[in-house]
């Protein structure tokens, strides 16, 4: 702690003592003791848990060692890590899946989202709502069983395709299907959940502009395209630009429960590749490199993509 | 929405029926056919249509056969503890911090701030993961999944934004009566946030109870599972050594099928049961608040 000390600078028209503000800070910290000691729990919790571990990763710098002190090694593993042909093709299965599901499926809930409102309030549209927000409170593992099921001999997948006259085939374990049904399911699980954001910023919209469009003229799809839309812009921009922050995470637990080894070569993400690596085959620093460079790209995209958002929307992940 | 008064069909509201009936029966169906097989006659089984969302006959042998397993009563157990105890802890750390930050004049408040997300954005490995947790002796130990995630940045973020709008009278007002900081907070602040606590808590309790990937590598031993664990293992994998070896019953004499349908049913039914409740708070929370997640 500063002690006062008698070194005077002028700041403006008050004298202050250099030093003081310190002494004041440290009044006022010891006077909201009572929040710190609230705050206690999280902030230990944050420090056993996270600190410790984002500090153990410096692990990429090391050889591992069971017995006796790690070897500092420098760069050692990120100059394997490039050069290992499969990192690359893991990093091309990320970006690639992540992107699918990102602009492939995005328009889609916000379609849903404009058909429910063209529903009105009635009990149709609250039963499609019950219905279609249900798959995102299930695990990856429920809905890999299910799936997984639909799939295989008199699952409804293998109905369908019975009725159409197409030989029975398990497409999970095809590697051209898999990526189709990752995209599928992810739709499956979020069409629903996802439009929540679009239709309650459709439902914000005040009733006197549908009123003042109906005067003028306009029929409902006229208010779709000059009302609704240019509403749900906003948001769509957010979901967007916040969503290309987090591209390096494909979907770990879908991935987990979704992959087997016929398909492996053409879903293994960067997350998979450092647990197998990792925890599986014990090549501790190697996987942990792969992390940190998941890790540091990851942040800087979420710090980069959340300031875009907040610059052109208003609106970030905090 | 503002409807107009004729009450005619309209092509176009035909074809969204229609539409979003489609999306719906896609969602719904693969859901009903497991439950319908799961209570079936399973030596009928194998004849169901895949879109088959009625039972053929009905017979809770499947259910019978799990429920005498030891592994899976462990199992259903320790995921129900995880989720009971670790919402409550949950909540407690977070709501406690949520206050703190949101006290007004709280010194340091924006270096906290940046603290918290930078644990939110900057992911550790899930190998430093495992060895912090190795290291604290609490590997295999079912306490770690209730101490696991005890704080998440964002529903911390969404908790403070919902105090802040308490209005401060109320506290002021309680503290001239000489009520100490944690008496406000657990007499007066926290009971008139209720909504919010059941909101961020059913996120933290859907979260719990659906964790898989954690669970799986932070309790490794065959009885100190939880029932996501448990379910990939037999489900996903198709390994049913586990059931098969702690259970007294013929594993030739059932359907395989049904009884993966109906260990799905048996982890999807905690989160169908509290769906009401879901649909109200968690719903509610996320359309009040503008967040995914």
């Amino acid at each position: 702690m500063k002690r006062i000390s008698d070194r005077r600078c002028v700041v403006g028209k008050s004298v202050k003592y250099r030093g003081q503000r310190d002494v004041l800070t440290w009044r006022r910290i010891w006077k909201y003791r009572w929040a710190y000691l609230m705050l206690l729990p999280a902030l230990l919790y944050f420090f056993v848990f996270r600190v410790s571990a984002i500090a153990g990763m410096k692990l990429a710098f090391y050889d591992y060692k069971i017995v006796g002190e790690n070897v500092f090694v420098g760069w050692k593993y990120f100059r394997m890590l490039f050069e290992t042909p499969a990192f690359w093709n893991i990093i091309r299965n990320t970006l690639l899946i992540s992107s699918i599901k990102l602009f492939l499926l995005f328009p889609f809930p916000v379609m849903f989202a404009l058909m429910l409102n063209e529903l009105g309030r009635c009990r149709f549209g609250k039963i499609i709502q019950v219905i279609s927000y249900m798959p995102h409170f299930l695990s990856w593992v429920i809905i890999a069983g299910i799936w997984i099921d639909a799939f295989s001999r008199g699952g409804i997948v293998t109905s369908i395709m019975g009725v159409m006259g197409v030989e029975y085939k398990n497409l999970l374990v095809s590697k051209n299907a898999i990526i189709p049904i990752l995209t599928a399911s992810e739709l499956w699980r979020s069409i629903g959940w996802d439009s929540i954001i679009y239709l309650s910023a459709i439902l914000g919209i005040s009733g006197e502009l549908y009123d003042a469009a109906a005067i003028d003229g306009a029929g409902r799809w006229k208010m779709v395209t000059n009302i609704i839309l240019p509403v749900l812009v906003m948001p769509m921009m957010t979901v967007l630009i916040l969503n290309v922050g987090f591209i390096m995470s494909a979907g770990l637990d879908q991935i987990l429960n979704f992959s087997n080894d016929a398909v492996l070569s053409r879903v293994d993400i960067l997350d998979t590749y450092v647990y197998r690596i990792g925890l599986v085959n014990v090549q501790y620093s190697f996987a942990t490199a792969a992390s940190l460079f998941k890790s540091v790209i990851g942040t800087v995209l979420i710090l980069i993509t959340n300031g875009i958002s907040k610059k052109l929307t208003g609106s970030g992940a905090w | 929405m503002r409807e107009k008064k004729s009450r005619r069909l309209r092509p176009e509201k035909v074809l969204i029926r229609l539409f979003l009936s489609v999306v719906a029966l896609v969602i719904i169906i693969p859901i009903l056919n497991i439950l319908a097989k799961s209570i079936s006659d399973p030596r009928r089984v194998p004849f169901m249509e895949g879109w088959q969302f009625w039972p053929e006959g009905v017979d809770f042998v499947n259910y019978k056969l799990i429920f005498s397993n030891r592994l899976v009563l462990r199992s259903f157990a320790n995921s129900l503890f995880i989720t009971a105890a670790g919402t409550a802890l949950s909540l407690l750390v977070t709501g406690l911090a949520a206050y703190a930050m949101t006290r007004p004049g709280l010194p340091l408040k924006r270096l906290l701030m940046v603290f918290f997300i930078v644990m939110m954005i900057f992911e550790p490995s899930i190998i430093q993961e495992y060895f912090v947790v190795k290291n604290l002796g609490l590997l295999n130990n079912v306490w770690i999944m209730v101490l696991y995630n005890s704080v998440n940045v964002y529903y911390l973020v969404l908790m403070m934004r919902f105090f802040e709008q308490t209005p401060a009278s109320l506290i002021e007002a309680a503290k001239i009566d000489g009520a100490g900081e944690f008496t406000v907070f657990l007499r007066i602040f926290l009971p008139l946030n209720k909504i919010v606590l059941m909101t961020v808590g059913m996120f933290y309790a859907v979260v719990r109870w659906n964790e898989y990937f954690r669970s799986s590598v932070f309790l490794q031993t065959r009885d100190g599972t939880v029932l996501q664990v448990f379910l990939r293992q037999f489900v996903v994998e198709g390994d049913s050594t586990t059931l098969a070896a702690y259970s007294n019953v013929d594993l030739t004499a059932i359907n395989v099928s049904s009884l993966k349908a109906a260990t799905i049913v048996i982890v999807m039914v905690p989160i169908l049961a509290v769906y009401p409740l879901i649909l109200k708070y968690y719903t509610g929370g996320v359309m009040a608040g503008g967040i995914k997640e």
